[in-house]
Protein backbone atom coordinates (compact mmCIF):
# COMPACT_ATOMS: atom_id res chain seq x y z
CA UNK A 1 0.00 0.00 0.00
CA UNK A 2 2.90 2.48 1.01
CA UNK A 3 3.95 2.31 -2.97
CA UNK A 4 0.43 3.45 -3.68
CA UNK A 5 0.52 6.45 -1.49
CA UNK A 6 0.60 10.53 -3.08
CA UNK A 7 3.97 11.04 -1.79
CA UNK A 8 5.15 7.92 -2.91
CA UNK A 9 3.79 8.01 -6.32
CA UNK A 10 5.30 11.45 -7.08
CA UNK A 11 8.29 10.39 -5.80
CA UNK A 12 8.39 8.19 -8.71
CA UNK A 13 7.85 10.54 -11.00
CA UNK A 14 10.53 12.49 -9.82
CA UNK A 15 12.68 9.71 -10.64
CA UNK A 16 11.63 9.62 -14.19
CA UNK A 17 8.36 7.18 -13.73
CA UNK A 18 6.09 9.82 -15.46
CA UNK A 19 3.62 7.39 -16.05
CA UNK A 20 2.58 7.43 -12.45
CA UNK A 21 1.45 10.85 -12.84
CA UNK A 22 -1.65 9.79 -14.18
CA UNK A 23 -2.52 7.92 -11.05
CA UNK A 24 -2.31 11.48 -8.93
CA UNK A 25 -4.18 12.80 -11.42
CA UNK A 26 -6.99 10.44 -11.68
CA UNK A 27 -7.02 11.08 -7.86
CA UNK A 28 -6.87 14.49 -7.43
CA UNK A 29 -8.18 16.01 -10.94
CA UNK A 30 -11.62 16.34 -9.21
CA UNK A 31 -10.61 18.22 -5.80
CA UNK A 32 -8.50 20.57 -7.74
CA UNK A 33 -11.40 21.21 -10.23
CA UNK A 34 -13.40 22.21 -7.65
CA UNK A 35 -10.74 24.57 -6.46
CA UNK A 36 -10.56 26.30 -9.10
CA UNK A 37 -14.24 26.45 -9.80
CA UNK A 38 -15.73 27.34 -6.38
CA UNK A 39 -12.21 30.36 -6.26
CA UNK A 40 -14.45 31.76 -9.13
CA UNK A 41 -13.42 30.60 -12.60
CA UNK A 42 -15.44 29.56 -14.87
CA UNK A 43 -15.57 25.34 -16.13
CA UNK A 44 -13.24 25.68 -19.21
CA UNK A 45 -10.91 27.73 -17.63
CA UNK A 46 -10.72 25.80 -14.09
CA UNK A 47 -9.73 22.52 -16.41
CA UNK A 48 -6.97 24.95 -17.86
CA UNK A 49 -5.66 25.79 -14.86
CA UNK A 50 -5.86 21.79 -13.71
CA UNK A 51 -3.66 21.07 -16.87
CA UNK A 52 -1.74 23.75 -15.61
CA UNK A 53 -0.96 22.02 -12.51
CA UNK A 54 0.15 19.03 -12.98
CA UNK A 55 2.42 20.61 -15.51
CA UNK A 56 4.32 22.27 -12.89
CA UNK A 57 4.28 19.06 -10.81
CA UNK A 58 5.99 17.84 -14.12
CA UNK A 59 8.06 21.08 -14.42
CA UNK A 60 9.05 21.03 -10.74
CA UNK A 61 9.17 17.78 -9.74
CA UNK A 62 12.83 17.90 -8.91
CA UNK A 63 12.43 20.44 -6.47
CA UNK A 64 9.93 17.70 -4.91
CA UNK A 65 11.47 16.65 -1.36
CA UNK A 66 8.69 14.51 0.07
CA UNK A 67 8.76 15.80 3.48
CA UNK A 68 5.34 17.49 4.52
CA UNK A 69 2.01 16.65 2.85
CA UNK A 70 1.69 16.22 -0.74
CA UNK A 71 -2.05 17.55 -0.94
CA UNK A 72 -0.30 20.91 0.72
CA UNK A 73 2.44 21.17 -1.60
CA UNK A 74 -0.48 20.91 -4.53
CA UNK A 75 -2.72 23.06 -3.33
CA UNK A 76 -0.12 25.25 -2.97
CA UNK A 77 0.72 25.18 -6.52
CA UNK A 78 -2.63 25.06 -7.19
CA UNK A 79 -3.17 28.59 -5.60
CA UNK A 80 -0.02 30.27 -7.34
CA UNK A 81 -1.27 29.41 -10.55
CA UNK A 82 -4.80 30.73 -9.82
CA UNK A 83 -2.88 33.88 -8.69
CA UNK A 84 -0.77 34.24 -11.78
CA UNK A 85 -3.47 33.57 -14.01
CA UNK A 86 -5.70 36.47 -12.44
CA UNK A 87 -2.61 38.80 -12.47
CA UNK A 88 -2.62 37.73 -16.26
CA UNK A 89 -6.03 38.22 -16.70
CA UNK A 90 -6.50 41.56 -15.36
CA UNK A 91 -2.96 42.79 -16.68
CA UNK A 92 -4.55 41.74 -20.33
CA UNK A 93 -7.83 42.70 -19.03
CA UNK A 94 -9.33 38.84 -19.49
CA UNK A 95 -12.69 38.12 -18.53
CA UNK A 96 -13.19 34.82 -16.34
CA UNK A 97 -16.69 34.38 -18.35
CA UNK A 98 -19.26 32.98 -16.42
CA UNK A 99 -18.47 33.11 -12.81
CA UNK A 100 -20.27 30.26 -10.21
CA UNK A 101 -22.57 32.80 -8.87
CA UNK A 102 -23.82 33.20 -12.45
CA UNK A 103 -24.22 29.77 -13.19
CA UNK A 104 -27.55 27.88 -13.25
CA UNK A 105 -27.44 24.63 -10.93
CA UNK A 106 -30.03 22.43 -12.27
CA UNK A 107 -32.79 22.06 -9.63
CA UNK A 108 -33.02 19.21 -7.86
CA UNK A 109 -36.70 19.43 -6.74
CA UNK A 110 -39.24 21.87 -6.63
CA UNK A 111 -40.02 24.15 -3.79
CA UNK A 112 -37.30 22.33 -1.65
CA UNK A 113 -34.91 22.89 -4.46
CA UNK A 114 -35.84 26.52 -5.20
CA UNK A 115 -35.13 27.63 -1.71
CA UNK A 116 -31.59 25.72 -1.87
CA UNK A 117 -30.85 27.14 -5.29
CA UNK A 118 -31.45 30.48 -4.17
CA UNK A 119 -29.62 29.62 -0.97
CA UNK A 120 -26.76 28.75 -3.58
CA UNK A 121 -27.09 31.64 -5.53
CA UNK A 122 -26.60 34.01 -2.75
CA UNK A 123 -23.56 31.78 -1.01
CA UNK A 124 -21.91 32.26 -4.73
CA UNK A 125 -22.52 35.88 -4.45
CA UNK A 126 -21.39 36.16 -1.21
CA UNK A 127 -18.06 34.23 -2.19
CA UNK A 128 -17.23 36.12 -5.02
CA UNK A 129 -17.74 39.51 -2.51
CA UNK A 130 -15.24 38.07 -0.30
CA UNK A 131 -11.16 38.88 -0.55
CA UNK A 132 -8.95 36.18 -2.71
CA UNK A 133 -7.78 35.53 0.17
CA UNK A 134 -10.71 34.71 2.40
CA UNK A 135 -12.15 33.01 -0.79
CA UNK A 136 -9.03 30.89 -0.80
CA UNK A 137 -9.14 29.85 2.96
CA UNK A 138 -12.59 29.14 2.97
CA UNK A 139 -12.55 26.21 -0.22
CA UNK A 140 -9.78 24.85 1.41
CA UNK A 141 -11.93 24.51 4.80
CA UNK A 142 -14.32 22.62 2.77
CA UNK A 143 -12.04 19.34 2.89
CA UNK A 144 -12.17 17.23 5.39
CA UNK A 145 -8.94 15.51 4.64
CA UNK A 146 -7.27 18.55 5.15
CA UNK A 147 -6.08 19.48 8.63
CA UNK A 148 -5.30 23.10 9.49
CA UNK A 149 -1.54 22.21 9.28
CA UNK A 150 -1.78 21.47 6.16
CA UNK A 151 -4.17 24.76 5.44
CA UNK A 152 -1.15 26.59 7.07
CA UNK A 153 1.69 25.13 5.31
CA UNK A 154 -0.59 25.93 1.86
CA UNK A 155 -0.85 29.72 3.37
CA UNK A 156 2.09 30.18 4.46
CA UNK A 157 1.40 30.93 8.21
CA UNK A 158 1.47 28.92 11.34
CA UNK A 159 -1.59 26.31 12.44
CA UNK A 160 -3.02 28.96 14.83
CA UNK A 161 -2.62 31.29 12.28
CA UNK A 162 -4.48 29.36 9.82
CA UNK A 163 -7.70 28.64 12.18
CA UNK A 164 -7.68 32.30 12.85
CA UNK A 165 -7.79 33.27 9.38
CA UNK A 166 -10.79 30.63 8.50
CA UNK A 167 -12.67 31.40 11.54
CA UNK A 168 -12.86 35.68 10.73
CA UNK A 169 -13.14 34.34 6.95
CA UNK A 170 -16.54 32.60 7.59
CA UNK A 171 -17.66 35.43 10.24
CA UNK A 172 -17.57 37.92 6.86
CA UNK A 173 -19.06 35.43 4.85
CA UNK A 174 -21.98 35.09 7.29
CA UNK A 175 -22.05 39.15 7.46
CA UNK A 176 -22.03 39.16 3.55
CA UNK A 177 -24.79 36.43 3.29
CA UNK A 178 -27.52 38.07 5.39
CA UNK A 179 -26.68 41.54 3.64
CA UNK A 180 -27.30 39.48 0.10
CA UNK A 181 -30.24 37.98 1.91
CA UNK A 182 -31.90 40.89 2.83
CA UNK A 183 -31.33 43.01 -0.36
CA UNK B 1 -10.15 33.68 26.70
CA UNK B 2 -9.36 36.44 25.05
CA UNK B 3 -11.09 36.89 21.63
CA UNK B 4 -8.02 34.46 19.32
CA UNK B 5 -7.75 31.96 21.86
CA UNK B 6 -11.97 31.87 21.08
CA UNK B 7 -11.11 31.88 17.71
CA UNK B 8 -8.65 29.55 17.56
CA UNK B 9 -10.75 27.10 20.19
CA UNK B 10 -13.89 27.27 18.14
CA UNK B 11 -12.28 26.17 14.93
CA UNK B 12 -10.67 23.12 16.55
CA UNK B 13 -13.84 22.14 18.26
CA UNK B 14 -15.84 21.96 15.38
CA UNK B 15 -13.32 20.20 12.90
CA UNK B 16 -12.90 17.59 15.72
CA UNK B 17 -9.60 17.88 16.63
CA UNK B 18 -10.27 18.55 19.89
CA UNK B 19 -9.22 15.99 23.05
CA UNK B 20 -12.33 15.13 25.30
CA UNK B 21 -10.97 16.77 28.46
CA UNK B 22 -10.11 20.24 26.40
CA UNK B 23 -13.92 20.16 25.06
CA UNK B 24 -15.58 19.43 27.63
CA UNK B 25 -13.60 22.63 29.40
CA UNK B 26 -14.35 24.58 25.96
CA UNK B 27 -18.04 23.71 26.33
CA UNK B 28 -18.88 24.38 29.71
CA UNK B 29 -17.17 27.94 28.51
CA UNK B 30 -19.62 27.94 25.52
CA UNK B 31 -22.57 27.47 28.60
CA UNK B 32 -20.88 30.61 30.72
CA UNK B 33 -21.15 32.73 27.90
CA UNK B 34 -24.47 33.25 25.66
CA UNK B 35 -22.29 36.16 23.46
CA UNK B 36 -19.61 33.32 22.20
CA UNK B 37 -22.24 30.27 21.82
CA UNK B 38 -24.35 32.41 19.20
CA UNK B 39 -21.07 32.92 17.65
CA UNK B 40 -20.08 29.32 17.64
CA UNK B 41 -23.58 28.55 16.46
CA UNK B 42 -23.48 30.74 13.30
CA UNK B 43 -20.26 29.61 12.66
CA UNK B 44 -21.34 26.26 12.46
CA UNK B 45 -24.01 26.82 10.16
CA UNK B 46 -22.12 29.14 7.65
CA UNK B 47 -18.92 25.98 7.99
CA UNK B 48 -21.38 23.78 6.72
CA UNK B 49 -22.93 25.98 4.04
CA UNK B 50 -19.59 25.86 2.64
CA UNK B 51 -18.92 22.59 2.58
CA UNK B 52 -22.24 22.41 0.56
CA UNK B 53 -20.41 24.17 -1.99
CA UNK B 54 -21.30 22.31 -5.29
CA UNK B 55 -19.21 22.44 -9.00
CA UNK B 56 -19.65 20.50 -12.01
CA UNK B 57 -17.51 17.59 -13.34
CA UNK B 58 -14.98 18.45 -15.37
CA UNK B 59 -15.35 17.33 -19.30
CA UNK B 60 -13.58 14.49 -20.95
CA UNK B 61 -11.84 16.94 -22.70
CA UNK B 62 -9.50 17.77 -20.00
CA UNK B 63 -8.75 14.16 -19.55
CA UNK B 64 -7.89 14.10 -23.34
CA UNK B 65 -5.70 17.03 -23.15
CA UNK B 66 -4.18 15.70 -19.94
CA UNK B 67 -3.26 11.96 -21.40
CA UNK B 68 -2.24 13.48 -24.47
CA UNK B 69 0.53 16.03 -22.86
CA UNK B 70 1.76 13.33 -20.73
CA UNK B 71 2.40 10.76 -23.88
CA UNK B 72 4.03 13.71 -25.15
CA UNK B 73 6.25 14.19 -22.33
CA UNK B 74 6.68 10.43 -21.67
CA UNK B 75 8.17 9.90 -25.17
CA UNK B 76 10.17 12.93 -25.43
CA UNK B 77 11.44 12.18 -21.91
CA UNK B 78 12.53 8.33 -23.49
CA UNK B 79 14.17 10.04 -26.32
CA UNK B 80 16.51 12.16 -24.16
CA UNK B 81 17.38 9.20 -21.69
CA UNK B 82 18.51 7.46 -24.82
CA UNK B 83 20.66 10.79 -25.88
CA UNK B 84 21.92 11.01 -23.06
CA UNK B 85 22.84 7.64 -22.78
CA UNK B 86 24.51 7.76 -26.19
CA UNK B 87 26.68 10.52 -24.86
CA UNK B 88 28.02 9.00 -21.84
CA UNK B 89 29.15 6.02 -23.99
CA UNK B 90 31.28 8.15 -25.95
CA UNK B 91 32.96 10.03 -22.70
CA UNK B 92 35.18 8.53 -22.14
CA UNK B 93 36.95 7.98 -25.52
CA UNK B 94 40.37 10.13 -26.11
CA UNK B 95 40.96 13.30 -27.73
CA UNK B 96 42.58 11.46 -30.63
CA UNK B 97 40.40 8.42 -31.10
CA UNK B 98 37.79 11.59 -31.38
CA UNK B 99 40.06 13.06 -34.63
CA UNK B 100 40.67 9.55 -36.05
CA UNK B 101 37.06 8.75 -35.67
CA UNK B 102 36.69 11.85 -37.55
CA UNK B 103 38.76 11.36 -39.86
CA UNK B 104 37.31 7.69 -40.65
CA UNK B 105 33.89 9.46 -41.20
CA UNK B 106 34.74 12.01 -43.52
CA UNK B 107 36.39 9.35 -45.48
CA UNK B 108 33.60 7.08 -44.97
CA UNK B 109 31.51 9.78 -46.46
CA UNK B 110 33.46 10.69 -49.54
CA UNK B 111 33.66 7.01 -50.29
CA UNK B 112 30.02 6.78 -49.86
CA UNK B 113 29.42 9.86 -52.11
CA UNK B 114 31.69 8.11 -54.36
CA UNK B 115 30.04 5.38 -54.89
CA UNK B 116 26.62 6.61 -54.72
CA UNK B 117 24.30 4.26 -56.78
CA UNK B 118 21.61 6.88 -56.86
CA UNK B 119 19.57 4.64 -54.17
CA UNK B 120 18.18 6.56 -51.41
CA UNK B 121 18.93 5.85 -47.70
CA UNK B 122 16.96 3.57 -46.49
CA UNK B 123 14.55 5.01 -43.49
CA UNK B 124 15.70 4.52 -40.29
CA UNK B 125 13.12 5.08 -37.54
CA UNK B 126 14.04 5.27 -33.85
CA UNK B 127 11.92 3.25 -31.87
CA UNK B 128 11.74 5.21 -28.46
CA UNK B 129 8.78 3.64 -26.76
CA UNK B 130 8.37 1.37 -24.38
CA UNK B 131 5.87 -0.86 -22.83
CA UNK B 132 4.58 2.56 -20.63
CA UNK B 133 4.54 4.78 -23.70
CA UNK B 134 2.48 2.43 -25.67
CA UNK B 135 0.04 1.71 -22.18
CA UNK B 136 -0.45 5.55 -22.19
CA UNK B 137 -0.92 5.67 -25.87
CA UNK B 138 -2.99 2.75 -25.83
CA UNK B 139 -5.27 5.02 -23.39
CA UNK B 140 -5.64 7.78 -25.27
CA UNK B 141 -6.49 6.19 -28.53
CA UNK B 142 -9.35 4.71 -26.70
CA UNK B 143 -10.17 8.10 -25.05
CA UNK B 144 -10.13 9.73 -28.46
CA UNK B 145 -11.97 7.42 -30.38
CA UNK B 146 -15.38 7.90 -27.85
CA UNK B 147 -15.04 11.15 -28.44
CA UNK B 148 -18.11 13.32 -29.83
CA UNK B 149 -16.00 15.59 -32.15
CA UNK B 150 -15.00 13.73 -35.75
CA UNK B 151 -11.59 15.69 -35.33
CA UNK B 152 -10.78 13.87 -32.11
CA UNK B 153 -11.89 10.64 -33.17
CA UNK B 154 -9.74 11.25 -36.46
CA UNK B 155 -6.81 12.16 -34.31
CA UNK B 156 -7.27 8.83 -32.23
CA UNK B 157 -6.78 6.94 -35.59
CA UNK B 158 -3.85 8.66 -36.44
CA UNK B 159 -2.64 8.05 -32.78
CA UNK B 160 -3.55 4.70 -33.34
CA UNK B 161 -0.80 4.41 -36.34
CA UNK B 162 2.17 5.49 -33.80
CA UNK B 163 1.92 1.87 -32.43
CA UNK B 164 4.67 -0.94 -33.28
CA UNK B 165 2.47 -3.73 -33.00
CA UNK B 166 -1.37 -2.67 -32.16
CA UNK B 167 -2.77 -4.90 -29.14
CA UNK B 168 -6.02 -6.61 -29.66
CA UNK B 169 -7.77 -3.88 -27.73
CA UNK B 170 -6.38 -1.53 -30.34
CA UNK B 171 -7.28 -3.12 -32.73
CA UNK B 172 -10.85 -4.02 -31.51
CA UNK B 173 -11.64 -0.51 -31.51
CA UNK B 174 -10.42 0.23 -34.93
CA UNK B 175 -13.13 -2.36 -35.85
CA UNK B 176 -15.90 -1.11 -34.11
CA UNK B 177 -14.74 2.56 -35.44
CA UNK B 178 -14.83 1.54 -38.69
CA UNK B 179 -18.14 -0.38 -38.58
CA UNK B 180 -19.95 2.41 -36.48
CA UNK B 181 -18.49 5.62 -36.81
CA UNK B 182 -20.83 8.31 -38.32
CA UNK B 183 -18.25 10.09 -40.22
CA UNK B 184 -16.60 8.56 -43.49
CA UNK B 185 -13.34 10.04 -42.92
CA UNK B 186 -12.98 8.67 -39.54
CA UNK B 187 -13.99 5.41 -40.78
CA UNK B 188 -11.65 5.62 -44.12
CA UNK B 189 -8.38 6.45 -41.59
CA UNK B 190 -9.45 3.49 -39.76
CA UNK B 191 -9.18 1.30 -42.74
CA UNK B 192 -5.99 3.30 -43.36
CA UNK B 193 -4.43 2.11 -40.01
CA UNK B 194 -5.78 -1.38 -40.00
CA UNK B 195 -4.08 -1.92 -43.44
CA UNK B 196 -0.97 -2.09 -41.29
CA UNK B 197 -1.99 -4.94 -39.71
CA UNK B 198 -3.43 -7.28 -42.48
CA UNK B 199 -1.01 -10.14 -41.65
CA UNK B 200 -3.16 -11.17 -39.00
CA UNK B 201 -5.94 -13.06 -39.55
CA UNK B 202 -8.31 -11.09 -37.43
CA UNK B 203 -8.18 -8.02 -39.21
CA UNK B 204 -8.61 -9.95 -42.49
CA UNK B 205 -11.54 -11.49 -40.61
CA UNK B 206 -12.66 -7.91 -39.44
CA UNK B 207 -12.44 -5.98 -42.64
CA UNK B 208 -14.51 -8.68 -44.53
CA UNK B 209 -17.27 -8.45 -41.77
CA UNK B 210 -17.31 -4.98 -42.18
CA UNK B 211 -18.23 -5.00 -45.81
CA UNK B 212 -22.15 -5.00 -45.66
CA UNK B 213 -22.06 -2.56 -42.82
CA UNK B 214 -20.70 0.07 -44.90
CA UNK B 215 -22.82 2.47 -47.56
CA UNK B 216 -20.64 5.03 -48.63
CA UNK B 217 -19.42 4.48 -52.21
CA UNK B 218 -15.76 5.28 -51.19
CA UNK B 219 -15.51 3.25 -48.48
CA UNK B 220 -17.11 0.01 -50.59
CA UNK B 221 -14.28 0.78 -53.56
CA UNK B 222 -11.62 1.36 -50.92
CA UNK B 223 -12.23 -2.10 -49.15
CA UNK B 224 -12.81 -3.49 -52.87
CA UNK B 225 -9.50 -2.30 -53.86
CA UNK B 226 -7.34 -3.55 -50.52
CA UNK B 227 -9.24 -7.10 -50.66
CA UNK B 228 -8.18 -7.36 -54.42
CA UNK B 229 -4.25 -6.25 -53.39
CA UNK B 230 -5.17 -9.29 -50.74
CA UNK B 231 -6.70 -11.04 -52.94
CA UNK B 232 -8.87 -12.15 -50.32
CA UNK B 233 -11.34 -14.76 -51.51
CA UNK B 234 -14.00 -14.13 -47.97
CA UNK B 235 -14.72 -11.03 -49.00
CA UNK B 236 -16.12 -12.34 -52.67
CA UNK B 237 -19.65 -13.46 -50.41
CA UNK B 238 -20.18 -10.07 -48.63
CA UNK B 239 -19.61 -8.54 -52.45
CA UNK B 240 -21.85 -10.52 -53.93
CA UNK B 241 -24.40 -9.70 -51.29
CA UNK B 242 -23.84 -5.63 -52.12
CA UNK B 243 -24.59 -5.99 -55.45
CA UNK B 244 -27.57 -7.09 -54.83
CA UNK B 245 -28.22 -3.92 -53.21
CA UNK B 246 -30.44 -1.96 -55.08
CA UNK B 247 -29.59 1.66 -54.01
CA UNK B 248 -25.70 0.55 -55.06
CA UNK B 249 -24.27 3.01 -56.94
CA UNK B 250 -23.43 2.00 -60.41
CA UNK B 251 -19.65 2.54 -60.84
CA UNK B 252 -19.42 1.01 -57.03
CA UNK B 253 -21.37 -1.76 -58.95
CA UNK B 254 -18.93 -2.00 -61.79
CA UNK B 255 -15.98 -1.84 -59.42
CA UNK B 256 -16.62 -4.75 -57.15
CA UNK B 257 -17.62 -6.77 -60.22
CA UNK B 258 -14.22 -6.40 -61.57
CA UNK B 259 -13.29 -6.74 -58.00
CA UNK B 260 -14.72 -10.58 -57.84
CA UNK B 261 -12.78 -11.40 -60.96
CA UNK B 262 -10.11 -10.47 -60.06
CA UNK B 263 -10.33 -12.05 -56.62
CA UNK B 264 -11.66 -15.40 -58.30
Amino acid sequence: MHDLTDKALMLKVKSGDLDKLGLLYERHKKRLFGFFYNLGNNPSISEDLVQNVFVRMMKYRGSYTGEGSFTAWMFRMARNINYDHHQKASKFRITSGIAPEEVQMEAEGLSDGLEKEEDTRILNRAMAKLSQNEREVLVLSKYRELKFREIGEILGCSEGAAKVRVHRALKELKRTFLELEIV
Amino acid sequence: MDKEQFEIQAMEYLSGAMTDERKLDFEKFIGEHPNFKIELQELQDTLEMVKTMDAPEPSAKMDTVFFSSLSEEIGRQKAKQIDIGFLRYLWPVQKSQWILGLVVLCLGLAIGYLLNDQKGPEPIEVVTQDDETESMRQKLVLTLLEQPSANQRLQGVSEANKFEEADEIVIRALLQTLNNDSNVNVRLAAIESLTNYVDRPEVRQGLVQSIPNQESPILQITLANLMVALQEKASVEPFKELLKEKKLDTTVKKKLQNSIESII
